[in-house]
C-alpha cells in the first residue's frame, strides 16, 4: 500500500503546477504516505522532514508567495499566517501534527512548541502555563483539531489520535530530560503526567520505571519500588524495572530482595525474548518512534546475563555468602566460556569487570569457602595467560600532572601514561594476585613451602614495576593517587610479605620472618597488620624492649586515629577484600597483657 | 575452447637463488602449471575481488563474478556441478563439516546450497551456450535457499555454527552474527544474536561509495590456540589458529581469556579492525574513530593501511628448533605466528610478536610490494602468495638473522625480515588464488583463476624432486604432455606480453610525433609557423537561408603529419560590452578531432554563426585556435583493456590529472568585426560611383546631416532636421564620421592606391577583408551600403575634403569616413570597427615613419577640448541620474544627444 501510496503522491506532485483545489488531496496524500514511510522504516528519518518541506513550499507556490530558502520553522510560520483557504485548514494541521513527531522525535522541543503556539492560535504564553504548568503541553491540550468533513479524504492515522500520541510523548520527553538534567520534581509531575496519557503498555512500563528512578533519586525509596512493581505488572518484559528494583534494595540493604530481584532478572533473560508487542496498526505514529534519548536508550539496554550473573555473584561475596557466591562464580565461568551465542558486553558500561578480574574474585571466593585446589587451579589460569604479556621491567613514568586525576573512574587513564604500558601494569597486578591467592591456599592447605615459593613469585613479579616520577620520588600515599594500580600493587606486596613471614614462622624461621615483617612496615608504614605481626615476631625472639617500643607506638598511633583507617581513597578490589580482613590478626590477649606486665617490670608504664 | 587437457610442465624459478643477500633465505620456487578447465569471462576479462577459488579435498569450489558458482573435481577433472544464482555472486564460503556451501549473492542476500542434495536436484539441463567446457547440468538456486535475506550485504564469513556478515547501511558498516540453526529442529535456517556498528573514518559521500561498489571489504577469523583441535572441523576458507603470545597482544587478555575467536576486517578505506566472536556488541554504536580507554571496547583498531585492504592471512614463519623431535606434530598443532594484510596498491602489514624482553607488544612491519596486487594466499607456511596483472610472486617471511654477521646484529632485535624480495612464478593476471588443502600430503599446491577464467593448478613443491633422475617410457610420454602444455602455457604469456608490448609501442609513437609537431610548433616562434590557422568570415547559402560563418583552414606545413587524436579547438569569445574589449565574458569552445593531416595538405571547418533572423551574435568576435592532444589517450591505449590509467600511474604522480591532461599549442588568434561580416547591397554595389548620384533621400540628408554636423553650432539644426527627412524611421539615423590627413592615407595605402583615387582605396581597405566586397576592388567605389549580421542597414561614405581652422598653414588634405545607419549599435560597431583599423595601419606606419604632424592651431583645439570636457561633466551628470532612475526615457535621450555633440568635430587625424 505504501508504494501505491508514493506513487499517488508522485505522480500527484510531479510536473504538475501547485493548484488550490487539489492542494487539500495532495497534502492528505503526503500526509498518509509519510505515516506509512515512518512505520515501516521505524523511525523518522531526514528525507520525510525534506518532504514536508516540499509540501509547503507547494502549499505557498499555489498561493503565489514564493517560499525557497526559507527554514522549516519560517516556512509554517508563512503557510499558517497567509493560508486561510478554509478546505486546506485541516489537512495542514495534519500535517502540523506530523511535523511536530518529526521535531519531537528529533528532541527539538523549541520548533515544537512554536508551530502549536502557531497551530492553537495563541499569540503569547497560555494563561494556564505559567502556573508551574508545561507550555507545550498546554498548548497541545489547547489546539483544537479542525473538524474533517465527511467529503475530506480518508486519512490512516486521525489527527485526533496523532494529538494524544504527541501529548504523551512531549510529557514523557521533557520528563525525560528533566530527569537528566537533575530537575526531578519537575520530572516526577511531567513524567506522572505521561502516565495518565494515551500508549501502549511498553511504553507505560517505561513511563513507570522512570518515575521509579525520579523518586529514587528523591529518596523515596518505599514509593520507587511501588512504581517499579507497576512497571511490571504492566509489563512483565520491562526487565529494567527489574535491576531498578535490585538497586533500591541495594540502597535499602536489603540483600535477600535484591539477590531475588536478580535472580528473577537473570531468569528472564535465560529465557529468549518475545517477540515485539503486536502494533495495532491503526497507530503508525506510536509515542515508542518519538521518544529517543540516549537517557532512555541506557536505562532500557537490555543486560546480559552474564552481567547479571556477575552482579548475584558479586553481591553474594561483599555480602559474605560465600556458597552462593561460589556457584554464581562457577556459572559466570562457564558462561564465558560457552559459545559466541552468549554474548559478553566487554563495552565500557558494562557491568561486568575485565575477565581477569572475574577469575581472581572467583579464586578468593573458592579460597573462602575452602576450594583451595580449586582456588589454585583458577589462578593458574590467569598465571599462565599472562605469561607472555608482562615485560621483564616495567618502568612507569609518572608525571607531575598526573596527580590531578579525579578519582572518581575506575579505569579513567592517568594522563602521560601510555595505555599499552598501563596495561601492562594491570597484567602485573592480576599475575601477582594470582600467586598471591595461591600462596595462601597453599598455606590453608599446610604446605608452607608451596605457599612460600608462590608468595615470593609474586613479589618477584612486582619487583618488575618501577615507577619514577619525574619530579621527585614521591610517597607511597601520591603515587597511588596517581596511579590506582600502584596501591593495589602495594597492599598486594604487604600481603604477599606477610603472608610469607607467617609461613616462616609456621617452618620455625623466626629470623626469616621478621624480616619478612620488617620489609612489609617499610612497605607500609603504620600499617596495623604489619605492625601486629612485627610485634609479635619481635617478642617470640625475646626482643622485648623492641617489641615494647613497637606496642608503645601502635597505641599512640591508634588513640587519635581510631576507625580513620580504611576511610580515605577508594576501595579495594573485591578480590583483595577477604586477604586484607583475613590478614588482621585476632587481638592477642595473653600477649597484650604480657607486654603490659613487661613493661610494668620494666618501668616504663605511663 | 575444447575440453582442457591435463598437460604439466615444470618451469625452474628465473629468480631463484640470485643476489641473495646473507642471512635471507630466499623464496625457492619451482612450479609445475596443469590448465584444468576454462571458464566463461567477460569481455575484457575477469575483475579482481569478487571471483573466489575454493579447494576441499578433491573438489574445486569456484565463482568468477557471474551469477554462477561451478564444482569442478580435480580427480576425475571434470565439471560435476554448476549452481545459477539471480544475481552476480559476490562471495563463497564452504563448511565441510555440514558439507554446506554458502554463497552472497549481490543484492540478495545469502543462499545455502547444501553439497548432499546435489545428487537429488540432478536434472538436465541444456547448457545455454555459455558452457562449453563440460556439458553439465544448471542447477538454478531458487529463494527457498536464502538463509539471510540482506540486500546491503557485502561480505560474510563462517566458523563453524556461526555466520558472521557484514553489510553496509545508513552510511555505516555493520557486522552481524548469526547462529546456523539445525534446519530439522527449527522454522528459520539461522537467528541474529547481535550486531555492532563501525563508522570507518573516512566517509565521505560519493568518493566512499565509489570506492565501495569497486572494493569488498575482507572478513576473516581468527581462533586461539586450543580452542578448536585440528580434526574439529574448525576448516574456514582463510580463517587460521594464532598462537600465543600473538593473540593476546593483539586482541587483549580478555578476548584471550574468553577463548573467544576474533573476526578480524579489512575495510575499502584501509582499516583494519578486530572485534572478539564473543562481545560482538557494544552499548552504542561504536564510534571507531574514538577509543574509550580503560574498559577495552570490543572494537579495536589494529591498523590503518590507507589503501583498500584485499587479503588478511596468516603465516608460520618461525620453525622448530630442528633437533626438536616434536617438529612436524608442533608445526601442525600449534598456529600461526604471524598476521599479514595486503592493500590493494601493493602496502603489505605483518604483525607478530616481538623477541625482545623489555616490552611486550606486537611488532608492526610495513613492506611495499609491487601493485596493484588482485589476491594473495596463504598456507601453512611462511609464505605467501600474491598475484598482479603480470605475475603471481611469492614472498617468505622467514627470517633467520645471521648472528655472526656483525652487520646484522642491529636486526636481530626484529622478528620480521626488513626487505622482502619476491620470487616470481610466471603466471599473469590472475584473479583469484588459493592454497589447496591438500597441503597436508607433502606437496603445496596453488589454484589460481586467471582473468581469461582458466583455472589453473601450480605444484609448489621444491626444484629437487621437480626434476625425475631418468625417463623411462612412459615417464617420457608424460613429460611430451608436460613440455606441450608448457608451450601452452607461455604462449599465452607471449601473447599477452606481446599485446601489450604492441600498445606500449604504438603510444610512443604517437607520443613521438606529438613531440616532434609539439617542437616545431613552440621553437618557431618568429617565422611562419609550420602549421597555420587562418580564419575568414563569409556569408553563404544554407538551407535556402543566408548564414553567416567562420571557416577556419588548417594547413600542415611542417614535415611530420598530424595523426589521430589531435584535435582542433576554436574558441570564440564575444564581450557582451562590444566597446570594453577587457570584459571578455563568455568563450564557446568548437573542437573538431583531425583524424589525420599529412604534410602540405589542408583542411577548412566552418562554424555556421547563425543567420540574421539567428541568435545574437556579438560583434567583434575573437577567434583563437589551437591544437590539443590528450595525453589521456596516449595512456588509455598503452594500459590493456582490464588495466585502469589509475592502475598504470603511480599513486603519488604528482600533480597529474589524467582527465585534463594534454597538450596545448595555440595557432592564431584573430579579430572579427563587422567590416569582414557587411553584406553589401547587391544593388549598390557594382555600380558604386554613379549609384550613390541616383540616391535620392537618404544620402541626400546622409549629406546634410554631417555638413551639418560639421559645424558644432548647427547641431540643433540637424537635430530637427533628421527625423523629417528619413520620415519613416522615427530615430534619426546614428553617423559617425572620422577624417584622416590624406597624405598619411596616402602613405599608409600604398599597396591599395595603384592609381586609383584615395578614397576609393581608403574603402578597399577598410572592407579588404570581407570577402563579399570582392568586385569593390576592380571598381572605383567610394560609398556602399550593406547588411550587418544582425540586418541592419550600414552605409559608409569616403570622400576628400579640406580641414580648416585647424593648422595655421592652411587648409588640410583629409579623407573622411562617414559611417551612418538608422541603428545605433550598428553604427558603434561599425566606428570601431574603422577606428581599430586606423590603429592597426595607420597609427603604426605612422609611428615607423616618425614623421611629426604638421603644425597646429593650438587655440582651436584647446577650445574643441574645453567644450568636449564641459560635454563630458553632462554626461556624468546625465549618467548619475540614470543610475538614480528618475525620468529614465527623457534622460537618456538627452545623454544620446550629448554623444551626438561629442563627436563634433568628428575624429582627425593627422
Amino acid at each position: 500500500m505504501s508504494p501505491a501510496s508514493l506513487l499517488l503522491h508522485w505522480s500527484l506532485t510531479a510536473g504538475l503546477p501547485a493548484a488550490l483545489p487539489s492542494l487539500s488531496l495532495e497534502l492528505t496524500v503526503l500526509y498518509n504516505s509519510l505515516l506509512f514511510a515512518v512505520s515501516e522504516s521505524d523511525g523518522l528519518v531526514e528525507g520525510e522532514a525534506e518532504r514536508i518541506n516540499h509540501g509547503l513550499i507547494r502549499v505557498l507556490e499555489a498561493c503565489g508567495v514564493s517560499g525557497q530558502d526559507l527554514s522549516t520553522e519560517e516556512l509554517w510560520q508563512k503557510v499558517l499566517q497567509d493560508v486561510t483557504t478554509e478546505e486546506l485548514c485541516a489537512p495542514l494541521h495534519r500535517l502540523g501534527a506530523l511535523q511536530g513527531a518529526v521535531w519531537l522525535a528529533a528532541n527539538c522541543l523549541g520548533s515544537v512548541t512554536g508551530l502549536f503556539r502557531l497551530l492553537s492560535d495563541t499569540k503569547g504564553p497560555l494563561p494556564s502555563a505559567h502556573g508551574g504548568e508545561n507550555e507545550l503541553l498546554a498548548l497541545l491540550k489547547a489546539w483544537s483539531v479542525p473538524v474533517e468533513g465527511d467529503t475530506s479524504p480518508l486519512v490512516v492515522q486521525s489527527t485526533k489520535d496523532l494529538k494524544e500520541i504527541l501529548w504523551t510523548s512531549a510529557a514523557f520527553l521533557q520528563g525525560l530530560q528533566g530527569l537528566e538534567a537533575g530537575n526531578l520534581p519537575t520530572a516526577l509531575s511531567l513524567l506522572q503526567a505521561a502516565a495518565s496519557g494515551f500508549c501502549s503498555k511498553r511504553v507505560l512500563a517505561q513511563i513507570y520505571t522512570c518515575i521509579g528512578c525520579c523518586t529514587q533519586q528523591m529518596g523515596k525509596p518505599q514509593t520507587a519500588l511501588q512504581h517499579l512493581k507497576r512497571a511490571l505488572q504492566v509489563d512483565f518484559q520491562c526487565l529494567s524495572a527489574l535491576s531498578q528494583a535490585a538497586l533500591v534494595y541495594r540502597q535499602l540493604g536489603e540483600t535477600d530482595a535484591e539477590l531475588e530481584a536478580l535472580a528473577l532478572l537473570y531468569k528472564a533473560l535465560e529465557t529468549p525474548a518475545q517477540e515485539a508487542v503486536s502494533i495495532d496498526p491503526c497507530f503508525l505514529i506510536r509515542t515508542e518512534l518519538l521518544v529517543h534519548t540516549p537517557a532512555l536508550a541506557s536505562l532500557f539496554s537490555r543486560s546480559h546475563p552474564s552481567e547479571v550473573k556477575y552482579l548475584l555473584a558479586q553481591r553474594c561475596l561483599q555480602a559474605g555468602r560465600v556458597g552462593e557466591a561460589v556457584e554464581h562464580y562457577l556459572d559466570l565461568l562457564a558462561l564465558l566460556q560457552e559459545g559466541p551465542q552468549h554474548q559478553v558486553p566487554l563495552h565500557g558500561r558494562s557491568a561486568l569487570p575485565r575477565i581477569p578480574e572475574v577469575f581472581l574474585e572467583a579464586a578468593s571466593a573458592l579460597e573462602q569457602l575452602g576450594r583451595y585446589q580449586d582456588a589454585i587451579a583458577v589462578c593458574e589460569e590467569i598465571i599462565s595467560r599472562t605469561d607472555d604479556l608482562i615485560p621483564e621491567t616495567l618502568r612507569i613514568e609518572l608525571d607531575s600532572g598526573a596527580g590531578g586525576e579525579a578519582p572518581g573512574r575506575a579505569g579513567s587513564p592517568s594522563p602521560g601514561i601510555p595505555p599499552q604500558q598501563r596495561e601492562s601494569l594491570r597484567c602485573i597486578v592480576w599475575r601477582a594476585a594470582a600467586y598471591l591467592h595461591q600462596g595462601r591456599a597453599w598455606a590453608r592447605l599446610g604446605e608452607s613451602k608451596e605457599a612460600i615459593t608462590r608468595f615470593t613469585r609474586c613479589l618477584n613479579v612486582l619487583l618488575r614495576v618501577q615507577l619514577v616520577s619525574a619530579a621527585s620520588i614521591q610517597s607511597g600515599e601520591k603515587m597511588a593517587e596517581a596511579l590506582p594500580e600502584a596501591k593495589v600493587l602495594q597492599k598486594i606486596r604487604l600481603l604477599a610479605l606477610l603472608g610469607r613471614g607467617s609461613q616462616f614462622q609456621e617452618l620455625g624461621r623466626d629470623k626469616e620472618a621478621l624480616m619478612n615483617f620488617q620489609h612489609s612496615l617499610q612497605v607500609c608504614p603504620g600499617d596495623p597488620a604489619a605492625t601486629s605481626h612485627l610485634l609479635r615476631a619481635l617478642w617470640k625472639l625475646n626482643r622485648r624492649q623492641e617489641a615494647a617500643a613497637l606496642w608503645q607506638k601502635l597505641h599512640a598511633d591508634a588513640a587519635p586515629a581510631d576507625g580513620q583507617q580504611e576511610a580515605p581513597g577508594r576501595p579495594y578490589p573485591l578480590y583483595l577484600v577477604s586477604c586484607l580482613k583475613q590478614v588482621n590478626l585476632p587481638h592477642d590477649e595473653s600477649l597484650a597483657r604480657s607486654l603490659q606486665d613487661y613493661l610494668r617490670t620494666s618501668g616504663q608504664d605511663p | 575452447m575444447g575440453p582442457p587437457l591435463p598437460i604439466t610442465l615444470s618451469v625452474p624459478s628465473p629468480q631463484a637463488g640470485t643476489g641473495c643477500p646473507s642471512g635471507r633465505r630466499m623464496a625457492h620456487v619451482g612450479h609445475k602449471v596443469d590448465y584444468l578447465a576454462g571458464f566463461c569471462c567477460p569481455v575484457g576479462g575477469l575483475a579482481a575481488g569478487k571471483p573466489r577459488v575454493l579447494c576441499h579435498e578433491n573438489q574445486v569450489y569456484l565463482s568468477n563474478g557471474s551469477e554462477f558458482v561451478y564444482v569442478y573435481d580435480q580427480e576425475g577433472k571434470v565439471l560435476k556441478a554448476i549452481y545459477r544464482f539471480p544475481d552476480q555472486v559476490w562471495h563463497v564460503e564452504l563448511l565441510p563439516l555440514r558439507r554446506q556451501l554458502y554463497i552472497l549473492c549481490a543484492g540478495n542476500g545469502i543462499y545455502c546450497v547444501s553439497l548432499d542434495q546435489q545428487s537429488r536436484l540432478m536434472k538436465q539441463t541444456d547448457g545455454d551456450g555459455k558452457e562449453d567446457a563440460c556439458p553439465s547440468s544448471v542447477f538454478p538456486v531458487d529463494t527457498d535457499a536464502c538463509v539471510v535475506p540482506d540486500v546491503t550485504l557485502c561480505t560474510f564469513t563462517l566458523l563453524n555454527d556461526v555466520l558472521v556478515t557484514l553489510s553496509q547501511a545508513q552510511g555505516q558498516w555493520w557486522m552481524k552474527l548469526h547462529v546456523l540453526l539445525d534446519p530439522d529442529q527449527e522454522s528459520q535456517p539461522c537467528r541474529q544474536i547481535s550486531q555492532v556498528g563501525f563508522s570507518t573514518c573516512d566517509q565521505t559521500g560519493d568518493d566512499g561509495d565509489a570506492l565501495s561498489s569497486h572494493f569488498l571489504p575482507v572478513l576473516c577469523c581468527a581462533s586461539a590456540p586450543g580452542t578448536a583441535g585440528p580434526g574439529e572441523g574448525l576448516w574456514c576458507s582463510g580463517g587460521f589458529t594464532l598462537e600465543e603470545p600473538l593473540f593476546s597482544l593483539l586482541f587483549g587478555i580478555d578476548a584471550a581469556m574468553l577463548d573467544s575467536p576474533m573476526i578480524l576486517c579489512g575495510f575499502p578505506d584501509g582499516q583494519l579492525c578486530c572485534v572478539p566472536l564473543k562481545a560482538l556488541n557494544s552499548s552504542e554504536t561504536v564510534d571507531a574513530c574514538s577509543e574509550v580507554a580503560g574498559q577495552a571496547p570490543p572494537v579495536k583498531i589494529l591498523h590503518h593501511l590507507e589503501e583498500p585492504v584485499v587479503f588478511i592471512g596468516a603465516l608460520r614463519t618461525e620453525h622448530k628448533a630442528p633437533d626438536d623431535p616434536d617438529d612436524q606434530q608442533l608445526f601442525g598443532d600449534s598456529g600461526c605466528d604471524c598476521v599479514v594484510v595486503v592493500g590493494h596498491y601493493g602496502k603489505m602489514v605483518a604483525m607478530k610478536a616481538e623477541r625482545g624482553e623489555e616490552a611486550k607488544v606486537p611488532e608492526v612491519r610495513e613492506y611495499y610490494l609491487q601493485g596493484p596486487i588482485l589476491c594473495a594466499a596463504c598456507g601453512g607456511g611462511s609464505r605467501m602468495y600474491y598475484s598482479t596483472h603480470s605475475d603471481i610472486s611469492a614472498v617468505d617471511l622467514d627470517w633467520v638473522s645471521n648472528a655472526s654477521d656483525p652487520e646484522s646484529i642491529d636486526n636481530t632485535a626484529y622478528v620480521l625480515p626488513p626487505v622482502l624480495s619476491p620470487a616470481s612464478l610466471s603466471i599473469c593476471s590472475v584473479v583469484a588464488l588459493s592454497l589447496s588443502s591438500r597441503a597436508s600430503e607433502g606437496d603445496s599446491e596453488l589454484l589460481a583463476l586467471s582473468a581469461k577464467g582458466r583455472l589453473m593448478s601450480c605444484d609448489l613443491c621444491s626444484p629437487d624432486d621437480a626434476h625425475p633422475v631418468r625417463l623411462t617410457p612412459e615417464k617420457a610420454g608424460q613429460r611430451i604432455k608436460e613440455l606441450l602444455s608448457g608451450i601452452g602455457n607461455a604462449s599465452e604469456r607471449v601473447s599477452f606480453l606481446k599485446k601489450a608490448v604492441d600498445q606500449k609501442n604504438r603510444a610512443l609513437t604517437s607520443l613521438n610525433q606529438v613531440m616532434n609537431v609539439s617542437a616545431a610548433l613552440l621553437s618557431n616562434q618568429d617565422g611562419r609557423k609550420p602549421v597555420t590557422c587562418t580564419v575568414t568570415a563569409s556569408w553563404s547559402r544554407l538551407l535556402l537561408r543566408d548564414t553567416w560563418a567562420i571557416s577556419c583552414v588548417l594547413e600542415n606545413w611542417s614535415e611530420c603529419s598530424l595523426e589521430q587524436g589531435w584535435t582542433l579547438c576554436v574558441q570564440l569569445f564575444t564581450s557582451s560590452c562590444a566597446f570594453d574589449e577587457d570584459s571578455v565574458d563568455s568563450a564557446t569552445t568548437f573542437t573538431f578531432p583531425i583524424d589525420q593531416l599529412l604534410p602540405g595538405s589542408k583542411r577548412e571547418v566552418t562554424l555556421p554563426l547563425g543567420s540574421a533572423e539567428g541568435p545574437k551574435l556579438e560583434l567583434p568576435l575573437t577567434v583563437s585556435c589551437a591544437l590539443f592532444y590528450s595525453l589521456r589517450e596516449i595512456l588509455d591505449s598503452a594500459s590493456d583493456s582490464y588495466e585502469s590509467l589509475d592502475d598504470l600511474l603511480p599513486d603519488d604522480s604528482p600533480g597529474l590529472s589524467p582527465d585534463k591532461e594534454g597538450i596545448c599549442l595555440p595557432l592564431s588568434k584573430c579579430t572579427i568585426d563587422i567590416l569582414q561580416c557587411l553584406r553589401l547591397d547587391d544593388s549598390t554595389v557594382p555600380g558604386a560611383p554613379p549609384s550613390i548620384a541616383t540616391l535620392s533621400d537618404p544620402v541626400e540628408t546622409f549629406l546634410k546631416v554631417s555638413r551639418v554636423q560639421s559645424d558644432p553650432s548647427s547641431v540643433e539644426v540637424s537635430d530637427q532636421l533628421l527625423p523629417k527627412a528619413l520620415g519613416d524611421e522615427y530615430l534619426p539615423p546614428s553617423v559617425a564620421s572620422i577624417k584622416v590627413s590624406s597624405e598619411l592615407l596616402k602613405n599608409a595605402l600604398k599597396s591599395f592606391c595603384e592609381g586609383a583615387p584615395l578614397c576609393c582605396a581608403a574603402l578597399r581597405w577598410l572592407l579588404a577583408e570581407n570577402a563579399a566586397a570582392a568586385p569593390l576592388r576592380s571598381q572605383d567605389v567610394s560609398a556602399v551600403r550593406g547588411l550587418a549580421p544582425r540586418g541592419g542597414e550600414v552605409q559608409l561614405l569616403v570622400r576628400e575634403v579640406a580641414v580648416n581652422n585647424l593648422c595655421p598653414a592652411g587648409p588640410i588634405q583629409a579623407v573622411e569616413i562617414l559611417m551612418q545607419s538608422p541603428s545605433l549599435a550598428e553604427m558603434c560597431r561599425v566606428h570601431q570597427a574603422v577606428i581599430r583599423r586606423i590603429q592597426q595601419t595607420l597609427v603604426l606606419e605612422q609611428a615607423a615613419q616618425g614623421s611629426g604632424p604638421p603644425d597646429l592651431r593650438m587655440q582651436y583645439l584647446c577650445q574643441i577640448q574645453a567644450n568636449h570636457e564641459m560635454l563630458l561633466k553632462d554626461v556624468q551628470a546625465l549618467r548619475d541620474r540614470l543610475c538614480l532612475g528618475d525620468d529614465a526615457s527623457a534622460t537618456a535621450e538627452k545623454l544620446l544627444h550629448v554623444y551626438r555633440q561629442l563627436r563634433n568635430p568628428s575624429l582627425i587625424l593627422l
